[in-house]
């Protein structure tokens, strides 16, 4: 790009709480100076602009969850040249899609809001963007680390993507220090199998891992961490609902069904 | 002839939703405040849950008032089992809510709503004429976020809030550093009061509000378990349903609420009139100096309340720190308790107003039924009438200008559409 060239950025939200545009707007001491090396076309939440140019980056919060979701999706992925995911939602759909259960979308309408209700907008099982279209880099998170996606954002000014984290956060949790919440505690910690990148932050004031960051890693054993809480006392179902919490729509999840019919 | 005026994307609000007036050659025929965010049916995702993980799912509900959302669900799990905690621990939560307050009216006054009073699409553009008191809105808001951050261990969605107390307490250290910042930004939270009371409040949406605050005591606050109402009197908030009649209507994916058949507001205005008289030191005077601007029945006062609460807040998180340091944080672990087949209510007053959090759970302490009733979704009703005046009034106007009115109208609301959405299940 050339060098007094300010890339063109959209930062939009579909279905969630909002919490990674919120934390971008939370990014008290870099949001002034970050945002001056982009053009900002839009900002759903931050701003009035509804520029329609073609769109450098475009960062995606939040689920699939209606057909106008998914209509808005594919356009911003037309306009754009980049598009990353930022958040869990709109990686694998998060907690709407993970903890959703069998309930097919039709039942859960009834369910919450009554037999009579009906809608205009057409509802669709949550998912993420990545079920939908081509995402070109996925920042993990519920929410989304302040410094992971200011890294994103510097390393893009420059014409990079920045590193994964691969590692769990049990290996953060090691380096530092911090006393193990399963073994010493008898928590029913998700650190092992989970995708770091917060530096343990829950483990560090004595909270265990609930896995925000998104579904258990492709490479770590889960059925060891499943046998393991259900050695701590926990039983079959409360381990279940805490590995499906952020594990979306995703292959882990069905991994994670399997290894409770296996044990029943 | 009639014609359709449409807001298709209410921004500077948190969420997604749009606005749809049909006005005819001299009346309004119709309003609809249509909220098009997906549901994430929170209540049926939280069934079988065991409830110490109930919160970090229902926190989830919303970004902005996640602080609110996990304290009404914490609450309403130890109202089930019967769970005192200690006073430190009420006074930390209190921290916590007016710490959201802060964060997020200084977000709404200075980044939501003041581009429309100084004509820009974003604060970020502001920078050009006022760089300056960007920043120094910023650091207001961050103040608040420390808050957060010291408290529930993370700006968004945290985890250190627990049934029974926290995780982990802060040290004097910390909250001293946490005041230092806060007596920095006060200059910035009396400058909001007086910004928003020196702008020329338009009238277009003025018509008559019915208003509902929790009771918070003797004291202005955010915590309460009674609900104040101005048609008729107080409730318990185990009464909440009588007063959040909710329907579903076919143009929007949350609930409507009317209470005795007519639509009501929660928020910074309705807390400025049923509990102002209660407001403490500079942010009673500023109370009482502008009580005659404040207007209960027009919304657009709504900004000024949220401005005279941010200063209230601002001062009282000094006064809560000063006496926790002095008192010095006591180590203490998460109060005990005996899990029973119970039902709970929480009610905290969320930054756009009440939330209601009741949960039922079985003798293993899990959930068998839940019911969230979002502050935005009890506005909503209120919205559109506001809508249907100011567009009736407005009548003759060009088609954009009675654009930006609805959403000048509805971003004083300071909706949260996420919430609104997830939705509520009627017994």
């Amino acid at each position: 790009m050339k060098s007094n060239y300010k890339p063109k950025i959209g930062i939009f939200g579909l279905t969630g709480c909002g919490g990674d545009q919120l934390t971008i707007l939370n990014m008290e001491d870099d949001l002034i100076e970050l945002l001056g090396n982009f053009e900002l076309v839009q900002f759903q939440m931050g701003s009035s602009r509804r520029g329609n140019s073609i769109l450098d980056i475009a960062l995606v919060e939040g689920s699939v969850s209606t057909k106008t979701d998914l209509q808005r999706l594919k356009e911003i992925r037309e306009k754009a040249t980049y598009l990353v995911a930022i958040g869990n939602c709109s990686i694998d759909g998060c907690l709407q899609a993970g903890m959703s259960g069998e309930n097919s979308i039709k039942v859960s309408v009834k369910e919450v809001y009554g037999e009579e209700a009906k809608f205009d907008s057409e509802f669709l099982d949550a998912k993420g963007a990545v079920d939908y279209v081509p995402v070109d880099f996925k920042i993990p998170g519920c929410p989304i680390e302040k410094k992971e996606i200011l890294q994103a954002l510097t390393s893009m000014l420059h014409g990079d993507f920045p590193q994964e984290f691969t590692y769990p956060v049990c290996v953060e949790c090691k380096l530092n220090e911090y006393p193990c919440l399963i073994t010493e505690k008898g928590e029913s910690c998700l650190g092992p199998i989970i995708r770091g990148g917060c530096n343990a932050r829950c483990p560090g004031l004595g909270v265990d891992c609930i896995g925000c960051r998104g579904p258990p890693l492709d490479n770590v054993n889960i059925s060891k961490e499943f046998k393991l809480l259900l050695e701590e006392g926990y039983n079959n179902e409360y381990v279940m609902n805490r590995l499906r919490m952020f594990s979306g729509n995703t292959e882990a999840r069905s991994r994670i069904k399997k290894l409770l019919e296996e044990s029943e | 002839m009639s014609k359709i005026i449409r807001v298709d994307e209410i921004t500077r609000v948190e969420g997604y939703g749009s606005i749809e007036v049909e006005i005819g050659s001299s009346e309004v025929l119709g309003v609809k405040m249509n909220i098009s965010e997906g549901p994430r049916f929170f209540e049926s995702l939280v069934k079988t849950v065991k409830y110490d993980k109930v919160p970090d799912i229902m926190r989830r509900i919303c970004a902005i008032c996640t602080a609110t959302h996990t304290l009404a669900s914490i609450t309403a799990i130890e109202k089930a089992f019967k769970v005192d905690v200690t006073p430190q621990t009420r006074n930390l939560r209190d921290l916590l809510i007016h710490g959201e307050m802060i964060e997020s009216h200084a977000l709404h006054l200075y980044f939501l709503a003041l581009p429309d009073i100084l004509g820009y699409p974003d604060a970020v553009a502001m920078t050009d004429k006022y760089m300056e008191q960007v920043k120094m809105a910023l650091q207001l808001k961050k103040a608040g976020n420390m808050i957060h951050n010291t408290l529930g261990g993370r700006e968004v969605h945290g985890m250190n809030e627990r049934v029974g107390g926290f995780a982990s307490l802060p040290t004097d250290d910390t909250l001293l550093k946490i005041k230092t910042a806060l007596v920095d930004s006060r200059p910035t939270a009396e400058l909001a009061v007086k910004l928003f009371s020196e702008v020329e409040i338009p009238t277009y949406a003025k018509s008559e509000n019915n208003l509902m605050a929790l009771d918070t005591g003797k004291r202005f606050g955010f915590i309460g378990n009674y609900i104040l109402t101005s048609q008729a009197g107080r409730y318990p908030a185990e009464e909440y349903l009588q007063l959040t009649n909710e329907k579903t209507f076919k143009h929007s994916n949350a609930k409507f609420s009317t209470f005795q058949g007519k639509p009501f507001v929660v928020g910074a205005l309705s807390r400025m009139f049923l509990n102002g008289s209660k407001l403490e030191g500079a942010a009673a005077e500023l109370y009482r100096e502008n009580y005659d601007r404040l207007d209960s029945n027009n919304i657009l006062t709504n900004n000024l309340a949220q401005a005279i609460e941010l200063l209230h807040s601002v001062d009282r998180s000094i006064q809560i720190i000063d006496e926790l340091v002095s008192t010095g944080i006591q180590e203490e672990g998460l109060a005990e308790f005996e899990i029973q087949s119970s039902r709970g209510v929480g009610t905290i007053e969320a930054p756009r107003g009440i939330l209601y959090h009741d949960y039922t759970f079985d003798e293993e302490g899990k959930i068998t039924k839940a019911n969230v009733i979002t502050p935005t979704a009890q506005n909503v009703a209120n919205m559109e009438k506001d809508y249907r005046v100011a567009a009736g009034r407005l009548i003759k106007e060009p088609d954009y200008k009675i654009r930006e009115t609805l959403e000048i109208i509805a971003r004083a609301y300071d909706p949260c559409i996420s919430c609104s959405v997830h939705l509520v299940k009627c017994p």
